[in-house]
């Protein structure tokens, strides 16, 4: 195109050179002299053409690379403090990201549903769990899933091996792998006539198991397994990103359809989790089983007329409860971010005050506001994204510490940097630049050509330093709300490890020992087997104590239920609401609770002993006398009434941190085939544990021995959430005081060096170096206390988010804060003390001299 | 044609000398630019017609002109360009600050003179 144009250009030269009387040859010679080589105007117009836009940013990438060379101090403590800030931030998202937003792994995830019952006339949580008989009505009768199914699991031995082996099982209903939507890697699913009953037994092994086990070997299908007395053929092999969501599972085993024990009713099985069909909603879904179910109350009165349906996303009964920290976590990344942003931008404002000598001269040369301000903000966007580069590489190492730290936590595996998480990163740069850079490059660039030029230090200084030292004390104020928060988790903590549990949770061993419920057909036999294997157990040198408990004490267990009292209660109208546990009659003697009233409770071939706690007795019996009465649990159709021999002391069975609530003790000695067995140890616990484990191959050599671990590591891994939070808080907040100490000492130099002449003056006229230096170091101190009254009322309010959190400290704990406030004063006396000690230092006479 | 020797003419010289024929002459294309100028200047600033097209480009670039395909006086193809508003007033910017740059050097000269 430019040809034509030159084309055109050189015909109208010829054409002029002809009109003044030239020959036709000699006039296009001139006018190609006139005009210049094309292929040299060709040439310098490309230089000129091509996408300013693309040209004017490798220019201030490359000036931007220059400048920051120059300064490698400054670039240095900017691009590690980003990388810092944006790689927590990274690392935070991308769990949030894979534990709360994703969805669950399986194909279409969002459809499945978790699907429980429970007893509308109860106050309280009741039984989850649904008849296996019920199951296939809902699966029946239903139009807005595609499919029901349901799971429960148990541990067994495998004894096809020399040793029996524990493994986890899965007893499943018909249509598992159809609701999960997962097809086995290996062989098949079960067949019709394998789920029903009368029909051959067959087995799934978990991908984990098949490489354990069999080595990963092909010839594993048809390969048997012994579990009980059967002698169950593998038929498939799951693939290995089936994560089971409740636990690590080894085998599945169907549950035979219209088998005699599958028929009762009032049985609650399992855990029922069902696929939606595609478009319909919870909403629909909800109504439809709520109608289904009123259909089975006609049908059946007792017991379903009482019981009401309930349908929850699988997903968040999965997440549960974490969902809060994790946000808790993330506001506290984003503020240390927001505090690494303050940082840079007060060192950005310093440093373009150094510059500006340079800016006005390239204004003189006549660059434009635009091109200046763009290359201010290129010069922040290379530090922003060389920073975010790092973090990610900080991201990753801190996500692979937190999956081994918080391993229990569900979903962790499936925390990792995609790119998803790569552009969270480089939106988070990009929101960094404006934060960070915008102020100070507007601030920088607004001088036109005679502005700057002719000035000398002075007032114009003063608006900018008032700006910084908003943001070192918007960085006090921040540090000291994580502080606080910090301290008041620590605080926490100590109070709960100073709180008295009630009971001995040292020396204490627990162990469970394999067994299936299919021995819960005679109570009989399996009360004898567990009293013979406790008195054993006692009989050993190490043990003093022996006793089963069907839920850990200090171990959260459920759900409280209601009770009546027979013959009424102090207060009629107050429902009795208390725990419910089940335990051996020495369980009290084992874990060292006091017996206060009346008499140890025995096992029992025909009614039942229990015991009841302090609180109990004071809350629902008042002045009555207790020994003697009869409790009747309500909606336990299994218990008789049982009989109170004696009162016990309060012991914190719900969680140290929870306090001790009424208490119903059952004296059951199998409240299932595999309870909790505990030991109370002369020793260590754990040195009892081979004997432990030779004993019982004595005794029972078809069982085995697992979960051996002494009651003191149960008790810190309920708290490793908690504690978790806590250090990470800890973390945080130490990093922002650094951060803030930082910024103050930076500021606070740029003053002192701004403000040279000032000292010069005031020296000559008789000011002492004290008095120079206290100067300074008020001024820093009086930015510092700005700072803590900000982050005071801020942490007021915020602090409360904790509340949930928090056990024998109230939000606005006073000794907490103080402490808080004077770690933050000691920190800014220790950054201000340096540029003070400096500008005590000035020589009068130099500083004079220069103008 | 044998011609004296002239003055190089600074770039930026050539812009206001661009900006200027637009604005007195109307729509032009670059045969007519240059030909103004060499006969405004009485031929006293060399022109290697050349420099001119990758001023043009600059320009048009910074946005003071725009250029629309016509038809030249020859039946040819050529480029026309024209002042933008922008253009306008980066034209009177320049003027203004050559008019005060030669008020200046003039005083500083009659100054020396009379000293």
């Amino acid at each position: 195109m430019l040809d034509e144009e030159l084309q055109t250009h050189l015909a109208l030269l010829i054409e002029q050179n002809v009109a003044r009387g030239m020959a036709p040859e000699a006039a296009r010679r001139a006018a190609q002299i006139s005009l210049g080589g094309s292929d040299q105007i060709k040439e310098s117009v490309r230089d000129y053409r091509g996408f300013p836009f693309l040209d004017s940013l490798a220019q201030d990438l490359r000036f931007a690379f220059r400048m920051l060379r120059k300064s490698p101090g400054f670039t240095a403590v900017a691009v590690l403090t980003l990388a810092l800030g944006i790689g927590a931030n990274t690392a935070v998202f991308s769990a949030i990201d894979a534990i709360l937003l994703r969805p669950l792994p399986f194909p279409d995830g969002n459809q499945l549903m978790r699907i429980s019952q429970y007893n509308a006339k109860i106050r309280g949580a009741s039984n989850p769990f649904v008849a296996p008989v019920r199951l296939e009505e809902w699966n029946r009768m239903n139009s807005t899933f595609q499919a029901l199914t349901g799971y429960y699991t148990e541990d067994d031995s495998e004894t096809s091996g020399a040793i029996p082996e524990k493994i986890t099982i899965a007893f499943v209903a018909p249509r598992f792998l159809q609701v999960w939507g997962v097809a086995p890697a290996l062989g098949r699913d079960f067949s019709p006539a394998e789920e029903h009953f009368g029909g051959p037994p067959a087995a799934l092994i978990s991908s984990r198991y098949w490489r354990e086990r069999f080595g990963g070997r092909p010839d594993v299908l048809n390969k048997k397994l012994r579990i009980g007395r059967a002698a169950v053929p593998i038929v498939g092999v799951m693939p290995a990103s089936f994560p089971f969501p409740v636990s690590d599972v080894d085998v599945w085993l169907p549950v035979p359809v219209g088998a005699p024990y599958t028929l009762s009713r009032t049985d609650t099985w399992y855990t029922v989790v069902g696929r939606l069909k595609k478009g319909v909603t919870l909403a629909q879904a909800r109504a439809n089983l709520a109608t289904v179910q009123a259909q089975l109350g006609k049908q059946y009165p007792k017991p379903d007329a009482d019981i009401a349906v309930k349908i929850q996303p699988l997903k968040d009964t999965i997440v549960g409860s974490i969902g809060r920290s994790f946000w808790m976590l993330f506001g506290a990344v984003s503020l240390l971010l927001l505090i690494a942003c303050t940082n840079i931008a007060a060192l950005l404002l310093a440093r373009s005050s150094h510059r500006r000598h340079e800016i006005s001269i390239r204004f003189a040369l006549g660059a434009s506001r635009a091109a200046i301000l763009r290359q201010l903000l290129t010069e922040t966007f290379v530090l922003s994204l060389a920073g975010a580069a790092l973090g990610l590489v900080i991201a990753g190492a801190a996500s692979k510490i937190f999956q081994t730290f918080a391993a229990n936590l569900p979903r962790v595996g499936e925390i990792h940097l995609d790119s998803a998480i790569l552009l969270y990163a480089l939106i988070c740069s990009m929101i960094v630049t404006l934060l960070c850079g915008l102020f100070p490059a507007l601030t920088a660039a607004r001088q036109g050509i005679s502005g700057s030029l002719a000035q000398t230090s002075g007032a114009q200084v003063s608006t900018r330093n008032r700006l910084q030292w908003l943001l070192v004390a918007v960085q006090v104020a921040l540090a000291v709300t994580l502080l606080a928060g910090a301290g008041l988790l620590v605080r926490s903590f100590e109070e709960i490890a100073r709180v008295s549990p009630g009971f001995e949770p040292a020396h204490v061993l627990t162990f469970h020992v394999s067994a299936s419920y299919a021995e819960t057909t005679n109570y009989k036999a399996l009360t004898q087997r567990i009293d013979r294997i406790l008195n054993s157990l006692r009989s050993l040198p190490g043990v003093s104590e022996a006793a089963t408990s069907g839920t850990l004490p200090g171990i959260p267990s459920g759900p409280e239920t209601e009770f009546k009292l027979v013959g009424g209660s102090a207060h009629p109208t107050r429902k009795i609401i208390a725990d419910s546990l089940a335990v051996s009659p020495d369980y009290f003697a084992t874990m060292q609770i006091p017996l206060l009233q009346g008499q140890a409770c025995r096992e029992r071939t025909s009614g039942m002993d229990v015991m009841v706690n302090r609180s109990f007795a004071n809350t629902y019996l008042g002045q009555l006398p207790a020994i003697g009465r009869h409790v009747i649990e309500i909606g336990q159709h299994l218990l008789p009434p049982g009989e109170i021999r004696g009162i016990v002391g309060d012991a914190r069975e719900e969680g140290l941190n929870h306090a001790p609530q009424p208490t119903v003790y059952w004296c059951i000695t199998a409240s299932g085939p595999d309870p909790y067995y505990l030991l109370r140890t002369r020793n260590a616990p754990m040195t009892m544990a081979q004997t432990v484990r030779k004993r019982l191959a004595q005794l029972e050599p078809g069982r085995s021995v697992f979960g051996i671990s002494p009651l003191t590591a149960h008790l810190s891994e309920s708290f490793s959430e908690n504690h978790l939070r806590m250090i990470l808080l800890a973390f945080f907040a130490l990093t922002a005081i650094a951060l803030a100490g930082i910024g103050l000492y930076g500021t606070l130099s740029y003053w002192v060096a701004v403000r040279t002449r000032e000292i010069g003056l005031r020296m000559a006229v008789g000011a002492t170096r004290a008095q120079i230096a206290a100067l300074f170091l008020s001024k820093g101190l009086s930015i510092c206390a700005l700072g803590c009254i900000a982050g005071l009322g801020f942490a007021a309010v915020s602090t409360r988010v904790l509340a949930g959190m928090l056990y024998g400290v109230s939000p606005v704990d006073f000794p907490t804060l103080f402490a808080v406030v004077v770690i933050v004063f000691a920190v800014a006396t220790i950054a201000s003390l340096l540029p003070a000690v400096r500008a005590a230092r000035v020589d009068p006479m130099v500083a004079l001299r220069h103008e | 044609m044998i011609t004296a020797p002239k003055a190089e003419v600074l770039q930026g010289t050539l812009d206001l000398l661009v900006l200027k024929t637009l604005q007195t002459l109307g729509p032009l294309h670059g045969f007519g630019i240059a030909r103004r100028i060499q006969r405004v200047s009485r031929d006293a600033l060399l022109l290697n017609q050349g420099t001119l097209y990758p001023a043009l480009v600059r320009l048009e670039q910074r946005g003071w002109i725009r250029s629309k395909w016509g038809v030249s006086e020859n039946n040819r193809r050529a480029r026309f360009y024209s002042l933008t508003k922008a253009g306008k007033r980066q034209l009177a910017l320049e003027t203004q600050s050559w008019e005060r740059m030669a008020t200046i050097i003039t005083r500083l000269l009659a100054g020396a003179e009379k000293a």
